[in-house]
């Protein structure tokens, strides 16, 4: 078993194991370690290189301030929306009794999930700009006048493109949890005298409570992040983070580095700490599904 | 039976609405790029192919194309290169660095396209360096951005073969490292390298923010001119989303097709964890 072992040199030379993995772990260190230390550093040093708070002090400003707020509520009410509708969805997927049609929809799933940014922007651009093809058949057959109360260029309409790529990674991460779910289970609570309700409230919810936590960590994250579909839709005109960091690296000269730093490290501070506990809810949901 | 038939027509309501939702906007797009007009009627008034000679005549089409395309591959080959013997070695013979490697594999996931490429402006912009603005740091950029992809299913096709002992019946044959690597290994893990290029090609061809950031004007590439283009002209920009589209179902489709076909060579369903590594591919590019 311990076939390379064997040779006694390998045991006094243990570190030359680690050389061939060398060049990965420079690379790491060179492209995203170091830039984002120089981040962190960058948010903390004043204009004449004395430490200074004075960055992260500016983020209570209006505009910094507003563009959390906004993306905090974007991203939370669309993860929101595709944990539940995901999650609906997903149980109806694996109730489909033709194991055909169900194959085809997760199929879907995991196309449409590819779909986002600018082109996906565009789409409903189509569908429900002012003169998109939903807008006009709204207009003409049921009188409605969505706009100027909806508008896809302005946080409804955000809304409805972020749900769109949200929905189908939710469901691609609800089924496995779903698919875990056993017959068993339920035949035993019921025959033991519960509800449907019971069965849901002390089993199957406690179970998928794991993936549902996962999910809206992960949708949290992926909409926090996200860039180019806003930035097709609004431009910079809707205050988002990643828009705002965005305004402010165009151009050769940068506009205000320290304000950026601060940005950029608090954004790594919320998604590293979604995306770590999203690890943990996944590590802990993975024993149901054994 | 009441309540069993309306149970029935729920899941039914809830399952077309969610296909409503999903296909509405593509199909609408695939129609509106072969419409004479569709911006006052409900029905397209004609069908032109001409959006898309249009498209094919501007001269940036081909540049930019080329553009995504080149990008595309030195990502999918660099990211190959980087990540593949790394994580063989890894798994062979330095078990230890195996939990540093997950979490260097996991970590691009917390970090949104803007946030590196500002980290990347920051250090390497200034001289006597320079190398932000260039497509070769655009590449390594990708590189990371995308090594989720690239190592997850090379992990779980190294997971799925017994790397140890095939790598040991190898040597105690006379075989050299390379050709194990390259006769052996390789050929047991392609499901894995196979999925993650095509994830890595598709992420990177529709990508739009790192581009724009490092490189920019120096370097339109593909999105960057659909962009442009659904600012200035809606029917250049049908006629470019629906490649776009076009090329991410079509990857889309080959990586479930490997997947199914990976999952068959190796009995012990190493693949099936494939569905996790998609998890963050809509966020990436958007």
């Amino acid at each position: 078993m311990k076939f390379f072992s064997r040779k006694p040199t390998r045991k006094k030379n243990w570190w030359m194991d680690w050389i061939p993995i060398l060049p990965f772990l420079i690379f790491c260190l060179a492209i995203m370690i170091l830039p984002l230390f120089y981040m962190l550093k960058g948010s903390f040093t004043g204009s004449e290189g004395q430490f200074t708070l004075d960055h992260y002090a500016k983020m209570g400003a209006s505009i910094y301030a507003t563009s959390f707020k906004n993306s905090i509520l974007l991203s939370g009410v669309t993860a929101i929306l595709g944990v539940l509708l995901g999650t609906v969805v997903g149980y109806f997927i694996c109730q489909l009794k033709s194991k055909r049609a169900q194959e085809l929809v997760i199929a879907l799933c995991d196309v449409t999930s590819n779909f986002s940014g600018a082109p996906l922007a565009f789409a409903f651009i189509v569908v429900l700009g002012s003169n998109g093809v939903l807008t006009l058949a709204l207009q003409k057959y049921l009188s409605m006048d969505i706009y100027p109360e909806f508008s896809i260029y302005s946080f409804s309409g955000l809304i409805l493109s972020y749900t769109y790529f949200q929905l189908p990674l939710m469901i691609l991460l609800i089924i496995p949890a779903i698919a875990g779910l056993k017959n068993e289970w339920k035949e035993a609570s019921l025959g033991l005298g519960a509800n449907t309700i019971q069965y849901w409230r002390f089993i199957a919810l406690p179970v998928l409570s794991p993936a549902i936590t996962a999910g809206l960590l992960l949708l949290f994250a992926n909409a926090f992040g996200a860039y180019a579909t806003a930035y097709t839709l609004t431009e910079w005109n809707y205050p988002l983070v990643t828009l705002q960091l965005g305004f402010l690296l165009t151009g050769e000269v940068f506009r205000d580095p320290g304000a950026g730093d601060a940005m950029g490290i608090l954004t790594l501070i919320l998604m590293g700490i979604s995306i770590m506990f999203y690890q943990l809810s996944v590590k802990r949901g993975s024993k149901w599904q054994q | 039976m009441a309540t069993i038939r309306k149970k029935k027509s729920l899941p039914g309501l809830l399952i077309g609405g969610f296909l409503f939702y999903m296909l509405l906007p593509i199909v609408a797009t695939y129609i509106f790029s072969i419409a004479t007009r569709w911006d006052r009627s409900i029905l397209p008034e004609g069908l032109t192919l001409e959006w898309y000679k249009v498209a094919f005549a501007d001269r940036w089409f081909l540049i930019v194309f080329k553009n995504s395309l080149v990008l595309s591959f030195s990502t999918v080959i660099a990211s190959i290169v980087i990540i593949v013997p790394t994580a063989y070695w890894v798994h062979l013979r330095v078990p230890k660095a195996r939990a540093l490697l997950d979490l260097l594999s996991i970590l691009p996931f917390a970090i949104p396209g803007v946030v590196l490429s500002l980290g990347l402006i920051r250090l390497y912009a200034k001289p006597p360096l320079m190398l932000a603005r260039t497509p070769t740091m655009l590449v390594a950029a990708y590189v990371i951005f995308t090594m989720p992809f690239m190592y997850r299913p090379v992990v779980n096709s190294l997971k799925a073969v017994n790397i140890k002992v095939l790598t040991e019946a190898a040597q105690s044959l006379g075989s050299s490292w390379l050709r194990t690597m390259g006769q052996v290994i390789l050929p047991n893990i392609m499901p894995g390298i196979i999925s993650g290029g095509l994830l890595v090609f598709a992420t990177i061809f529709g990508e739009f923010t790192i581009a724009t950031f490092l490189v920019g004007a120096r370097y339109k590439t593909f999105p960057m001119q659909l962009v442009y283009y659904t600012r200035r002209d809606g029917r250049i920009a049908s006629a470019y989303s629906v490649i776009s589209f076009t090329i991410a179902w079509v990857s889309s489709l080959i990586i479930l097709w490997v997947a199914a076909w990976g999952a068959k060579r190796t009995t012990s369903g190493g693949p099936k964890k494939e569905k996790e590594l998609k998890i963050n591919s809509a966020g990436d590019q958007s």
